[in-house]
């Protein structure tokens, strides 16, 4: 019986166009066509910033050791213009109005300062939110301040290296896996955690308050079905929906990187491959199922509760932020997985998938976090059950 | 048959609830104590004014709502203890009863076939002589958001009958629909006479009544105010027609309660 409502209840879903949006268009298409938009404008940013002609306002005099130094740099390192102005005032406004857009005072006396080998004061303006100007300024400084030592070192006859007296190399003994997987693995669980909860959304209200506002739900409790089996073959589609766009997202995803060609870095592409195997997605399912049944479970008692498929949207709208919010703490590097975190809701669902991308995942806190979300969905069914099961919340 | 004895039916109120119906009691009785009894190859018509009890009462018949207290026979199954077992012998029909927009009337009356346990050869059976008698084949295989209100309803009747019920549940089968429409609803009725079902209908509608019933109950504000048969009823009337005596007995109700 449960089987028969479930097959029903998933070709009725399966034919409502806005369920089938939410649910299978959207999150297909959502990563192909953001990563494609963020790609194409910081790709476009990045060439004209490297192309722009940046004008450098100057004060100070014109033969001064920096500004020859700065008109040898090659046009390879950025075309520039050297515009000079008497005082500082006049070259700041010009950087706020952006007829320049890199300022340097030299002091009166620097060539005083360079002739007694000691350090040449130079200050630099830049406005901040002119994107790459700071950086602009920081390569051109520290190339000519390179070429300065050099030739204080031979002018001083100094040997390089025996200034340095320590040779230190830093190795990071984390492989590509592990950092991808600590740094950025918590976008995968994200994306299937909101995604799954939107996916559940529009079958759970579909199902119950639409069953309800249409008056289909009285004729079906006529007949000799169990309401646990008609609450559990209705969330059976619920939970394969949420279960969908979740994959769907990922799918999008997935589809950007290896059809679209957005990741051109081999190595980082193969991390990616060497992370998707079999066993990497069937644990990923594994702990996904009892989060999306516990979304099920949450929102299938407010859809039975609510009078109309309005009432029941303006109350799961919101608790949408409530449930996708804990996910974002898998944004941050710092927080792992231990026994406090495995025993928060969702929290221990994203924070698992990290480290089971990274694979470094503990087998009991894996467990742990497995039978909190499984406690958690009984619950959730429980109480979905109570509901449905009340005939005065079932029936108009 | 349908046996009803000493049935009560209480909703417990909401404080929200309680503040729409400006009442300070925490229950509302909807059906108080009623009983009567609906033979065979008979129609039994429940009457009443609106909010009088009747869907309460035809929602406990059909299982849907369970009685506070009293007992329930339905063909000689106790459907209170067995609720299951009751429903695979009724038949429920509403005058608002929705269909699945989505699916076509032949996957309509496959799930509700497969919900009652039809075996394949029944099924194929009594849809095709369904189908027949209610001109159904030309629009078997479309959408039913995309057919008509008549169509709709013989969609619905299709639904009602397809597991051969020996007891049929009407709640006001012809309320919203127009004549043509409802005359399928009443051929329906008399057909399931015919054929020895039991039928129970509940209306508001005294011409409906009058044309389909053998024996009718009124009941008003959950309690029965008649019991027994259509010619038993025209033969105590004090009013000149049947609708008049209708309003007469509610009314004299009311204004026994309020004294």
């Amino acid at each position: 019986m449960i089987f028969t409502i479930f097959k029903k209840e998933l070709k009725d879903t399966l034919r409502d166009k806005r369920t089938l949006i939410m649910m299978l268009v959207i999150p297909i298409l959502i990563f192909p066509i953001i990563l494609n938009i963020f790609v194409g404008i910081s790709s476009s940013f990045s060439e004209e910033a490297a192309q722009k002609t940046v004008k450098i306002g100057v004060v100070g005099k014109k033969d001064n050791y920096v500004v020859n130094q700065l008109e040898a740099l090659p046009n390879e390192m950025g075309k520039k213009e050297l515009v000079f102005y008497k005082d500082t005032l006049d070259m700041i406004e010009a950087i706020e109005l952006d007829s320049i857009q890199i300022g340097m005072y030299f002091v009166s006396d620097f060539p005083k300062y360079m002739e007694a080998k000691s350090p040449a004061p130079i200050a630099v303006y830049f406005n901040a939110t002119d994107m790459g100007m700071k950086g602009r300024a920081e390569l051109y400084m520290s190339t000519i301040e390179g070429i300065a030592t050099q030739e204080r070192y031979i002018a001083m006859d100094l040997v390089e290296s025996e200034l340095r007296p320590l040779e230190t190399s830093y190795n990071n003994i984390a492989s590509n896996k592990e950092m991808i997987g600590k740094l950025a693995g918590g976008i995968l669980p994200y994306i299937f955690i909101a995604f799954g909860f939107i996916g559940c959304m529009y079958p759970a209200i579909d199902l119950f308050t639409g069953e309800k506002e249409r008056g289909t739900i009285e004729t079906l409790l006529t007949t000799p079905v169990l309401r646990w089996q008609i609450l559990f073959g209705k969330m059976g589609v619920v939970v394969l929906s949420g279960l969908l766009a979740a994959s769907c997202a990922l799918l999008g995803l997935f589809l950007s990187i290896e059809v679209l060609d957005i990741v051109d870095n081999q190595e980082l592409l193969d991390v990616i491959h060497s992370i998707l195997n079999f066993k990497f997605i069937l644990l990923l399912y594994a702990l996904l199922l009892p989060l999306t049944v516990f979304f099920a479970g949450v929102m299938i008692p407010i859809a039975v509760y609510a009078k109309s498929f309005k009432e029941a949207q303006s109350i799961i709208t919101p608790l949408n932020i409530v449930m996708v919010l804990p996910a974002m703490v898998g944004f941050f590097p710092g927080v792992e997985l231990n026994a406090t975190t495995a025993s928060i809701p969702v929290v221990n669902v994203v924070l698992a998938t990290k480290e089971l991308i990274a694979g470094t995942l503990d087998i009991g806190l894996l467990l742990l976090s497995f039978s909190v979300m499984i406690g958690l969905a009984v619950i959730a069914v429980v109480i979905s059950y109570k509901r449905f099961d009340k005939e005065t919340n079932v029936i108009m | 048959m349908i046996e009803v004895s000493d049935l009560k039916k209480e909703f417990i109120l909401s404080r929200q609830q309680r503040k729409e119906l400006n009442t300070k009691d925490n229950k509302a009785v909807a059906v108080d104590g009623i009983s009567f009894k609906c033979e065979p190859g008979r129609v039994f018509s429940l009457l009443g004014p609106n909010g009088a009890g009747k869907t309460t009462t035809l929602r406990m018949l059909s299982t849907i709502f369970k009685p506070t207290s009293g007992s329930i026979n339905i063909a000689g199954i106790d459907a209170i203890a067995n609720p299951q077992e009751a429903r695979r012998k009724i038949g429920f029909l509403t005058g608002s009863t929705g269909l699945y927009a989505r699916l076509t009337p032949d996957e309509v009356i496959k799930y509700f076939a497969d919900l009652y346990g039809i075996s394949k050869s029944d099924f194929e059976e009594r849809k095709d002589r369904l189908y027949t008698l209610l001109d159904m084949h030309d629009f078997k295989g479309k959408r039913i958001g995309k057919l008509s209100t008549g169509m709709k309803q013989k969609v619905s009747i299709c639904r009602t009958m397809i597991h051969d019920p020996e007891v049929v549940v009407f709640d006001e089968p012809t309320s919203g629909l127009d004549v043509i429409t409802a005359e399928n609803i009443i051929k329906l009725i008399r057909d399931c006479k015919d054929e020895g079902k039991t039928v129970i209908f509940s209306s508001h509608i005294m011409s409906e009544v009058d044309l389909l019933c053998d024996d009718m109950a009124i009941i008003h504000k959950g309690k029965m105010l008649f019991d027994g048969t259509m010619d038993e009823f025209k033969g105590q009337m004090q009013a000149e027609n049947l609708t008049a005596e209708f309003i007469r007995i509610v009314n004299a109700s009311s204004q026994l309660k309020e004294a």
